[in-house]
């Protein structure tokens, strides 16, 4: 897997095509590894989507411990469905979109307000933040000031504008990628980016950042 | 009109982040940027924003990517071992199936045979002999259900 890494990376230094072409074998040849269940790959994927997937979990959820559980259960999840990837999106939309769904399916079950809203396919509730006595144990993660300044206004702001926030400026998915991960149309991404912006800037506290 | 300036600017720059601007739009931001500091003020607290939340730092529980992969492995071999058991499942249910066929007129036939001899009315026998096609099956789908009942439950850990 290494050697495909470095594929890709002379691949796309070359040319946008020959990247492409690379990108498409190197996707096929992930589709085959999960429909054959490669325990070698899994591993792999585990070990290399480790951070940037819990990072999506605990940002969603705004629970280490929850954010844990599901990140577990996304990987059995994947080891189950592997023969459902197509190989016809990046498997990090796939892999986003399964904890996704399991996030929902788990605030639908524990009737957790914030995270049902993520189901809704188009939410116009106003901004209210939350009382800040609420926030939960993420903000102990943070270490400096700005960080914890933005990281406690996220908690702040409703799961569904957060979401799309890491999705664009942390992980840098296209506004289509998103759309085809949440299932939902790229204008209600747009409205939720806009949103989410003015939600996460009026949600900081003055002076920072 | 200088407030609707740079409220367009604002927005310019929102839309720049979201969808991108045309050609046109970010010269005239640029413009703008270039000639209003509260402008270029504001827009750089947002960057900066921007710039904290991509960098914000999460630290990741200990072990969770190995105890994932133990548990994937697991799991891996639980769904081999149960998928092996529901192949020597079907093989059974379909022996017997044909079985069942191969022997249903000489069944039938006993069937016959002991109702005479009994003086049992006929829908009895053919009920009988219904049941004794049904019976089988009716276990088969409960031996099935009941497997698959187990194989849903949730995953307890190792330990």
């Amino acid at each position: 897997m290494s050697a495909h890494a470095f594929t890709l990376a002379s691949a796309s230094s070359r040319s946008p095509l020959l990247f492409a072409a690379v990108m498409t074998d190197e996707t096929q040849t992930l589709a085959q590894g999960l429909s054959r269940r490669d325990p070698g790959l899994l591993d792999h994927l585990i070990e290399l989507y480790q951070h940037r997937l819990y990072r999506y979990l605990l940002f969603l959820t705004g629970n280490p411990a929850l954010a844990e559980d599901l990140f577990q259960e996304t990987w059995i999840r994947v080891l189950e469905r592997g023969h459902q990837y197509n190989a016809k999106s990046k498997f990090e939309s796939w892999l986003f979109a399964i904890a996704r769904n399991l996030v929902i399916d788990v605030s639908r079950r524990k009737k957790m307000p914030s995270l049902e809203d993520l189901g809704d396919k188009e939410s116009n509730q106003p901004f209210d933040p939350p009382d800040e006595h609420s926030i939960s144990a993420l903000q102990l993660l943070v270490s400096r000031e700005n960080h914890q300044a933005v990281q406690l206004s996220l908690l702040k702001i409703p799961a569904y504008y957060r979401e799309v926030l890491l999705l664009r400026f942390h992980e840098e998915m296209g506004l289509e990628e998103i759309a085809a991960m949440m299932s939902a149309p790229v204008s209600t991404v747009k409205s939720r980016l806009y949103r989410g912006l003015a939600a996460l800037k009026s949600a900081l506290p003055e002076g920072s950042v | 009109m200088t407030e609707n300036l740079h409220i367009r600017a604002q927005k310019f720059f929102t839309q720049s982040l979201v969808e991108g601007l045309s050609h046109a739009d970010q010269s005239w931001l640029d413009q703008h940027l270039h000639e209003c500091a509260g402008c270029a003020r504001e827009i750089a607290s947002t960057q900066e924003l921007l710039h904290a939340l991509r960098t914000v730092p999460v630290s990741i529980p200990r072990d969770l990517a190995a105890r994932t992969q133990l548990r994937v492995r697991l799991r891996a071999q639980e769904s081999a071992q149960t998928s092996h058991g529901n192949f020597l499942l079907w093989v059974i249910t379909g022996f017997s199936w044909f079985a069942g066929v191969l022997s249903a007129p000489l069944v039938w036939r006993a069937f016959a045979w002991l109702g005479n001899y009994l003086h049992v009315p006929k829908l009895a026998v053919e009920m009988g002999f219904v049941l004794w096609w049904a019976v089988p099956a009716l276990f088969a789908v409960a031996a099935v259900l009941h497997q698959k009942g187990f194989n849903i439950s949730p995953w307890r850990g190792p330990n």
